[in-house]
């Protein structure tokens, strides 16, 4: 009887409800068949997975291939996002593990799988008054050049939250990395780049 | 202060997503959507369409065939009339007329309709008594099937029908007891009832007795 009544609803769906339904109901209606919902789902996402591999990877020809595979994995698939995990943890982790793949594929150097003292970091970035308003550069080579300069486990997750909009348990469980270590990365991260971009202090 | 130290955390994230400029580029973005289209499974079908399919699958053709088949059979096993019972009724006619008439009017609704039934039957009802008196079977033979299934009920909530005799022993109970009227009221019904009988004679008969 449910199923009826989900049919009907959906036969009968206007378009604006289906732009506003979740990320796992619209994986759902394409898993039936129903093309639409996978253009909705992908409009929602190609921009900010785009923009984390480009990122984490720091090379436009390796973030385009990964992101192919992603997605076709994606389509390939026919599974569904697995227990709590949603289609956005989903469709980062995914992202993550291939590029992890090419890399080891390729023998680089894993720098995800780095060990690094993250007190290290932390009296490094002492440096700069964390509560300082400044005004950082709009240049798109610096922009780049800072975000390269971050060790890559920081990077990694100042990446995630800032183009997946994922929160910080989603982070720590996508990375399968502590809370607190999450939280201190990121912050870390911040008060870095806030140090390489600042232009002037503003009083 | 909290809000201060707050703003500079997410400075750097704000300033990046606005400045973020990169994009998928078409070709990927055509070559994602072509292969989803490709890959998209067909619509499951509904209910009446999978039925509509294993209709048309011979061996589910025969099978649904049979189906039908039993189900007219059961359905005309089912209207057919049941047997007219033989001589079920035959007791029945025993009731004097007049007497079942009086029960009948002091009977419930349902029960008078019962008691009714069986008289009305009889086209003939008043020869009827004597022979039931004289122990010959009645024949039922004259009912009609349609009436078969009331017959069966009012046999069912029938009462012992007096007989004629028992009815002059009532008369003469009533005369005994004072009654006249009574008695005469009822010997008049019985004379109605029974034209054919010389009630008289069998009064004085029973009186004798």
């Amino acid at each position: 009887m449910s199923r009826l009544k989900g049919f009907i609803s959906q036969l009968f769906a206007p378009a604006s409800s289906l732009d506003a339904s979740s990320d796992e109901a619209l994986l759902a209606r394409y898993r039936e068949g129903d093309g639409v919902a996978f253009e909705i789902l992908y409009a929602r996402h190609r921009q900010g997975l785009y923009r984390f591999l480009l990122g984490l990877s720091g090379r436009v020809e390796l973030a385009e291939e990964v992101y192919q595979e992603t997605w076709l994995s994606l389509i390939r698939s026919g599974s569904q996002p697995q227990g709590r995990a949603t289609f956005r943890t989903w469709l980062y982790q995914i992202a993550r593990n291939r590029l992890i793949d090419h890399w080891r594929k390729h023998g680089v150097h894993q720098p995800l799988h780095d060990s690094y003292d993250e007190q290290t970091h932390a009296l490094a970035d002492e440096a700069a008054d964390p509560e300082q308003l400044l005004s950082l550069s709009r240049d798109s080579q610096r922009l780049e050049a800072a975000l390269q300069a971050l060790p890559t486990d920081q990077r990694e997750v100042f990446l995630l939250r800032a183009y997946s909009d994922l929160d910080l348990p989603q982070i720590a469980t996508l990375t399968e990395t502590p809370l607190e270590t999450v939280k201190s990365r990121l912050r870390y991260a911040q008060q870095k780049l806030r140090r390489l971009l600042a232009e002037e202090v503003l009083t | 202060m909290t809000d201060a130290r707050h703003t500079t955390d997410h400075q750097a994230l704000d300033h990046y997503r606005e400045q973020a400029t990169g994009e998928p580029p078409a070709h990927l973005d055509a070559l994602i959507l072509a292969a989803a289209r490709s890959a998209t499974p067909a619509p499951k079908p509904g209910l009446w369409q999978r039925w509509i399919r294993a209709c048309q699958q011979p061996r589910w053709q025969v099978a649904f065939a049979s189906l039908v088949g039993i189900g007219l059979m059961l359905s005309l096993v089912q209207r057919t009339p049941e047997q007219v019972p033989g001589y079920d009724f035959a007791p029945a006619p025993k009731a004097s007329a007049p007497v079942a008439r009086q029960e009948t009017e002091a009977a419930p609704p349902a029960l008078a309709r019962s008691l009714k039934a069986p008289a009305g039957a009889f086209s003939a009802p008043a020869p009827a008594a004597p022979m039931a008196e004289s122990g010959a079977p009645a024949q039922a033979e004259s009912f009609s099937a349609d009436r078969a299934d009331e017959a069966k009920v009012s046999k069912r909530a029938a009462v012992p029908v007096k007989s004629l005799d028992e009815q002059l022993r009532e008369v003469l109970r009533l005369q005994k007891a004072g009654h006249k009227q009574a008695a005469e009221k009822l010997l008049a019904d019985l004379h109605a009832r029974f034209p054919d009988e010389n009630l008289s004679a069998r009064l004085e008969d029973l009186q004798k007795n």
